[in-house]
């Protein structure tokens, strides 16, 4: 993918610069909010890094803001130091993708970059969801493996879901989180992992071969093993 | 000068002594024009009589009767009680005691009064002009030198009522000006005192009523700001503290790794503890910072009517698995009355505070009742009970506070503000949080108002 990173602190910049180039990206960089607004205008990219505090007259949300006037869909996403929930509100208000708060881990950052830009590419509403010989169908809210059926009650169907729709993608804990609970907050256990072990039981019986995977150190990831 | 203008003390004094000018001339300007209208519209009729009585005479009689008439009239009057005069067409004199036509009185057809100053009269004269048949000019006149002296009193009383009252009210106005600014700069003095830092001064009450009230007020206020500051030095005595011992951990890792420069598999190792100690800290700082925004109350004008059961049935939900895993009996119970006027996204993090509380706390195989439901008292309670060791008596009124670990919680991992803010999401509602014993354990429960 084609990323365009706007940040103006040098470290935080060359951190992700470097680990999305070895996550396989091409990666450009403006220091100041003009040359973002510039190059984000000017070009086209798969995915923004807007962070939110700019020097150079414009700050984030004014190029989101202006970018979405004149009709650019890039899906962005917010770095932001504040983290209320106003503020997140705000940012995705202004027509940012996603908001991640500073610090971050590079895995998140990542993960949420690769979802943002799989969105891009597919877009439209799809009817069924398939990773390997699992199957989800969306309208009749049936799951089936290979011949089986797999019955989850409601909240294990959304996890599944959007795990499905992030197939291939390292999806973290967080992300999970706010998608699945709707929780900005964090809830001090980690009480996902038990979510997804018990998912993970009905997915995978013994003789089955493993769907989701735990992704070290970041979330997890549904994949058709080789 | 300008200071003075703009001493609110002088501007209002003056004003006082403008409205005092207004009402005066309120009181004697109709005054003034009732006794105008009155007396010389009197007069005037007088003289319309007595000249209609002078036009019977010249109708019955002619004009020889008339100048008979008015000469016997002038002879038999005492001076100055009436000015007559009879004129032929060419105006000159055939009867009466005015020596000849006055100057500026103008004749017309019909019957006039004008005003007229005569030559050696102290005052002016009112006049009724008539023009007979034959083109004779009839006028009967009267000075009104006797009321000279009345309206004179008029004008003198009216001109000392206006200069008392004028230096009256600028000599009051300073007074109270100097009276206003001694009280202020008292209290502007305390002020300046409490801005170089010392929190402790208070205003002196005493005096007027009203200084007296408004030195109580601002004392209130002073009172409420120094425990607010006081409260925050805590806080922040408190932050540097329990982040310091992270961040010594931290540094003390970091520095053994550049000192030691240990085989790169066990540098990575501690890389990643290093990273794992400041995800730790920042945890602190964001509970921080959330329990700040709660504090603020600013989060109050996001409110909407919730129900509390639903929002812990979601959380009890997602417990579930965990609780599960443990071995831990989850119930969850509400009796439906559980409508409050709050955040549900605080609520919820409240619920699951506790919960993770207890979860923590409790053996294997304990077990956890959350109960949401209304009270007898009309109040919605939110309550998370667990047979875990509980708090000890003497830490309950310490449990809320920021930071603070009990003993059950040692080894656990947490930061100590799950309680904090659980009690202050509670606040910011308008509830409770309330700690009690639950033979064994512990019941923590929130008691909200019922929302109307």
């Amino acid at each position: 993918m084609k990323i365009l990173i706007v940040e103006d602190n040098e470290r935080v910049a060359r951190f992700v610069t470097r680990g999305l180039r070895e996550a396989g990206h091409t990666v450009e960089h403006a220091d100041n909010g003009r040359d973002g607004m510039f190059s984000a205008a000017s070009e086209p990219y798969d995915v923004i890094v807007m962070d939110r505090m700019l020097p150079g007259n414009i700050d984030g949300l004014g190029i989101i803001a202006a970018l979405r006037k004149s009709g650019n869909r890039t899906p962005i996403l917010i770095l932001s130091a504040l983290n209320d929930v106003d503020e997140r509100i705000r940012g995705l208000r202004s027509g940012g993708d996603d908001y991640l708060t500073k610090p971050f881990a590079f895995g998140e950052l990542l993960a949420r970059v690769d979802a943002l830009g799989r969105r891009s590419v597919e877009g439209g509403a799809q009817r069924v969801l398939q990773v390997g010989d699992l199957h989800m169908d969306l309208l009749s809210r049936r799951v089936t493996r290979g011949s089986r059926t797999v019955t989850l009650q409601p909240r294990e169907f959304k996890l599944l879901e959007y795990l499905m729709r992030h197939a291939n993608q390292v999806v973290t804990r967080t992300m999970l989180l706010e998608a699945v609970w709707d929780y900005n907050f964090d809830p001090q256990t980690n009480v996902v992992d038990v979510h997804i072990s018990k998912l993970r039981q009905k997915l995978e019986l013994d003789a089955e071969r493993p769907l989701l995977r735990t992704v070290r150190n970041a979330g997890y990831m549904m994949c058709e093993h080789d | 000068m300008t200071r003075l203008i703009r001493s609110s003390a002088l501007a209002w004094a003056l004003g006082y002594v403008l409205m005092g000018l207004a009402a005066l001339a309120a009181f004697a300007i109709p005054l003034w024009y009732a006794w105008n209208v009155t007396i010389f519209a009197g007069r005037e009729e007088l003289l319309r009589d007595d000249t209609q009585r002078l036009r019977s005479v010249f109708a019955h009689e002619g004009v020889e009767g008339l100048t008979a008439h008015i000469n016997a009239r002038v002879a038999m009057q005492i001076a100055g009680e009436r000015t007559l005069l009879l004129t032929d067409a060419r105006y000159r004199p055939l009867a009466g005691n005015l020596a000849s036509w006055p100057r500026g009185v103008q004749s017309r057809p019909g019957t006039n009064a004008i005003l007229a100053d005569l030559p050696g009269q102290p005052a002016r004269t009112l006049f009724i002009e008539t023009l007979l048949p034959g083109d004779y000019h009839l006028l009967v006149g009267r000075d009104l030198a006797r009321f000279v002296p009345l309206e004179q009193r008029f004008t003198w009383g009216l001109i000392t009522a206006v200069t008392f009252l004028f230096v009256v009210g600028v000599l009051g106005a300073f007074l109270i000006r100097r009276a206003l600014l001694a009280r202020v700069q008292g209290i502007g003095q305390t002020v300046a005192a409490i801005m170089q830092g010392d929190l402790r001064h208070r205003l002196p009450v005493g005096g007027s009523e009203e200084f007296a009230t408004l030195s109580r007020t601002l004392n209130g206020m002073l009172d409420h700001i120094e425990h607010l500051i006081s409260g925050i030095s805590n806080v922040s005595n408190s932050i540097a503290h329990d982040l310091r011992t992270p961040l010594a951990e931290l540094r003390a890792r970091l520095e053994e790794i550049a000192l030691t420069r240990p085989p790169a598999a066990e540098t990575f190792a501690e890389i990643e503890a290093a990273v794992a100690d400041v995800d730790r800290v920042m945890r602190m700082f964001n509970a921080l910072l959330r329990l700040a925004e709660i504090d603020s109350g600013a989060r109050r004008s996001g409110f909407v009517r919730v129900d509390a059961a639903a929002v812990a049935a979601e959380v009890v939900e997602y417990y579930e698995p965990a609780a599960e895993q443990k071995g831990v009996v989850f119930s969850f119970e509400t009796d439906g009355q559980a409508s409050v006027t709050g955040d549900p996204v605080l609520l919820a993090q409240a619920v699951s505070n506790l919960i993770d509380n207890s979860l923590k706390c409790v053996a294997e195989h304990g077990a956890i009742r959350v109960r949401v439901g209304q009270r007898v008292d009309g109040a919605v309670e939110i309550a998370v009970a667990d047979d875990g060791p509980g708090i000890p008596d003497a830490d309950k009124p310490k449990a809320t506070e920021r930071f603070f670990r009990g003993d059950a919680s040692r080894g656990t991992p947490g930061v100590g503000l799950g309680l904090s803010i659980v009690d202050a999401v509670a606040r910011l509602h308008g509830g409770v949080l309330q700690l009690l014993d639950n033979h064994p354990g512990l019941r923590a429960q929130m008691v909200l108002p019922l929302a109307a």
